[in-house]
């Protein structure tokens, strides 16, 4: 009974022009999305493999010099995009992609925390992600407030109610006749998707695709179906359709516009990050500390590079130096990165009353672009110069010059610099992220069921009033 | 078929029905004449469990409407007095998508047509927007409706009027056959014409009460107009 229902609703809207109107805007600012994005994707994808490729060529082929210049120019990564940025760009644009790994420190990762402590997860960025976050459900609104409401206006109600149908069935249709419209809309650039999929993943990028696209389809069917059951309430409980329209905008404002930035406020305020110039100030300070507790405790000296120090044990300095910053790094940037991750985790519970913030942050985390895979990478970079670091160190050590007066006209040469591996960073699985955002995707179950449960309270209420 | 037994029905202060009790059998056209707010359409909606009744017992075929509602809407087809449709979809669609509702059957072309024209509405008009059809055209999209359901009973709520006389005389037609279909026809109306040429039994209310309860054929056109006249003015 409730396909009857369902197909009635969906050529009922098709003839009154709502939804082909909404339909098309939709459908082509989502194509236009997709257009835009692999078009980026494609072109950053090749800038950095091709970057990534010069880069290690350079290093090896830098012929013969002190490996301490060598550790200086450093080399630098690029962090691969995953394809599903093309759906949801996530934080990528506001990250940095490559990181220089050069001596002495770690390089300068390029989310800013004093510029980004609150835009982690900025808004308005042309993307399949937000028109399906934003726009769908305005969607939702504006074909389906009066779905009850306009039923009892009309007239239809009573006739429809006459015939014996049970209120289950009705809402039943109604939400299959609005779920209807959106997948319409949806369909073509899902169909896109998969073509570009085809087309352009190896069958192991596809095979992960697959799996991070089905668990994306979940949670934005949870959030969708929301927006679907609450609409239908809404339109069930209120006298009027013009005010179920002004109730659902009002509500649509709240919870995707404004909250998403409120969000991101109540977030930092409750774990604030500090500026980046604090943070460098910091970090040089413990630097400084770190070092010069090694030197004393090593060479028994307090400043770094002391004059007295023989230049045959520069190579062991600089090993004693490294190492001393390794904890320290990791422990500022730890701190830092922790701080995001609870500002993230914090923001996932004020999902609780707007999806929007819960959905975005499973959005970004199956589609591989939120800032727990962006730290994965940092990481690994981190390491990448550590190896460097390590091995640049040791050939110093080895190659000491005993009278110290060859220390500087050392040269290494390419059998030194191939030890170094070619950075071949790997994107975390689709278990990485839904163990991250497992609670996110829970949330939107639990908002799901709400609206269920409320709608089921609006129609299980007389509707003939 | 249609019983309502000592039915009151109160809304706050104002009492709307008071112990009203009727009987439609299989084959009767009950007529219940009364002016504006007598309680006819409350009545009406009580037996579609659109309302509630305060004391008393409402009951299609012998199931109580208050604890079968879905059941007893199975045994009914309701034609208001403005039979409201979708506009945007042509009366055949109106007639498909409620026949379809209403017996779980989808219904074919030729019979969706046969109903229609059944009900009076032209073959040519059944693809039209019914947002183009008069309100008599409607009505007999709502009898063609009634029809498909193939019910057992038949509630109307003023159903002729607007309608011009010759529409109203063939609606008057269709309750007589479905009468002879051993249909129950409990029929709001202010037509005391129709209610004397159409009604098997005829009930007059006021302000809640059921005051007269006669067969028509026991009654002239003359001395019903002249009871109803008392009746208002008392």
């Amino acid at each position: 009974m409730f396909a009857i229902i369902a197909a009635k609703d969906l050529r009922e809207l098709t003839r009154d022009g709502r939804l082909l109107w909404a339909g098309v805007l939709v459908v082509v600012l989502m194509l236009t999305a997709i257009a835009v994005g692999w078009n980026r994707h494609s072109q950053v994808s090749n800038e950095r493999s091709a970057g990534q490729a010069l880069d290690y060529d350079a290093w090896l082929g830098q012929g013969y010099r002190h490996p301490h210049n060598a550790a200086e120019q450093g080399m630098h990564v690029f962090k691969p995009e995953p394809p599903l940025a093309i759906v949801d760009p996530g934080i990528e644009p506001f990250v940095g992609s490559t990181v220089w790994l050069q001596a002495h420190r770690q390089s300068e990762l390029k989310f800013r925390p004093a510029q980004d402590a609150t835009g982690l997860q900025r808004f308005g960025t042309l993307s399949p992600a937000w028109v399906l976050q934003v726009l769908i459900p305005l969607l939702v609104i504006v074909i389906g407030f009066n779905a009850m409401s306009g039923e009892r206006e009309r007239g239809t109600l009573r006739q429809l109610l006459s015939l014996g149908v049970p209120v289950r069935s009705l809402l039943l249709g109604k939400a299959l006749g609005l779920a209807s419209c959106v997948a319409i809309v949806i369909a073509p650039a899902g169909l896109v998707l998969a073509i570009i999929a085809v087309a352009s993943l190896s069958p192991g990028e596809r095979l992960d695709a697959v799996y991070r696209l089905t668990w994306l389809v979940a949670g934005y069917a949870l959030y969708l179906g929301f927006f679907i059951f609450l609409t239908l309430a809404v339109s069930a409980l209120v006298r009027s359709s013009r005010a179920a329209l002004v109730l659902l905008l009002g509500f649509w404002v709240a919870a995707t516009l404004i909250a998403p930035r409120s969000a991101s406020e109540a977030a930092n305020m409750l774990y604030p990050t500090p500026s980046r110039l604090e943070f460098d100030q910091h970090l040089a300070h413990d630097m400084g500390a770190a070092a010069g507790e090694s030197w004393l405790a090593n060479f028994g000296v307090r400043t770094q590079w002391d004059p007295s120090l023989p230049l045959s044990k520069w190579g062991a300095a600089l090993k004693v130096d490294d190492e001393a910053g390794y904890g320290v790094l990791d422990k500022n940037f730890g701190s830092l990165w922790d701080t995001f991750e609870r500002q993230q985790r914090a923001q996932q519970w004020i999902g609780l009353v707007a999806p929007v913030v819960a959905l975005r942050g499973f959005s970004m985390g199956l589609a591989g672009t939120d800032f727990a895979q962006h730290r994965d990478f940092s990481t690994a970079a981190e390491a990448q110069r550590r190896t460097i670091q390590d091995i640049i160190s040791k050939d110093l050590i080895e190659h000491a010059d005993p009278l110290g007066n060859a220390h500087f006209t050392y040269k290494a040469g390419p059998e030194l610099w191939v030890t170094v591996p070619r950075f071949n960073y790997q994107l975390p699985p689709v278990s990485f992220a839904l163990a991250h955002h497992w609670p996110s995707l829970a949330l939107l179950a639990v908002m799901f069921c709400l609206s269920v449960a409320l709608a089921r309270y609006a129609f299980s209420r007389p509707l003939m009033r | 078929m249609l019983n309502a037994i000592e039915v009151t029905k109160q809304f706050g202060a104002n009492r709307a029905l008071d112990k009203v009790s009727i009987s439609v059998a299989p084959g009767d056209i009950y007529c219940l004449l009364g002016a504006n707010g007598a309680g006819k359409t409350t009545l009406v909606n009580l037996f579609l469990n659109f309302l509630q009744p305060t004391s008393g017992t409402v009951q299609v075929g012998k199931l109580d409407v208050l604890h079968h509602p879905l059941e007893t809407k199975r045994l009914l087809a309701y034609i208001p007095e403005q039979v409201t449709l979708y506009g945007v979809l042509s009366g055949l669609e109106n007639l498909a998508f409620f026949s379809s509702l209403a017996t779980g059957d989808r219904l074919s072309r030729p019979r969706l047509l046969e109903l229609l024209e059944a009900a009076g509405l032209p073959r040519r008009a059944a693809d039209d927007k019914v947002e183009t059809y008069s309100k008599g055209m409607r009505q007999k999209v709502g009898i063609a409706i009634a029809l498909a359901k193939n019910a057992k009973a038949l509630l109307l709520d003023e159903p002729t009027s607007g309608l011009d006389p010759s529409a109203a005389s063939e609606f008057s037609e269709l309750l007589v056959k479905a009468s002879n279909d051993r249909v129950a026809v409990l029929t709001t109306t202010h037509d005391l014409f129709h209610a004397k040429q159409t009604g098997t039994r005829i009930g007059i209310m006021k302000h809640g009460c059921l005051v007269e309860e006669l067969r028509s054929e026991d009654i002239s056109h003359a001395d019903l107009e002249a009871l109803y006249l008392k009746h208002m003015k008392s």
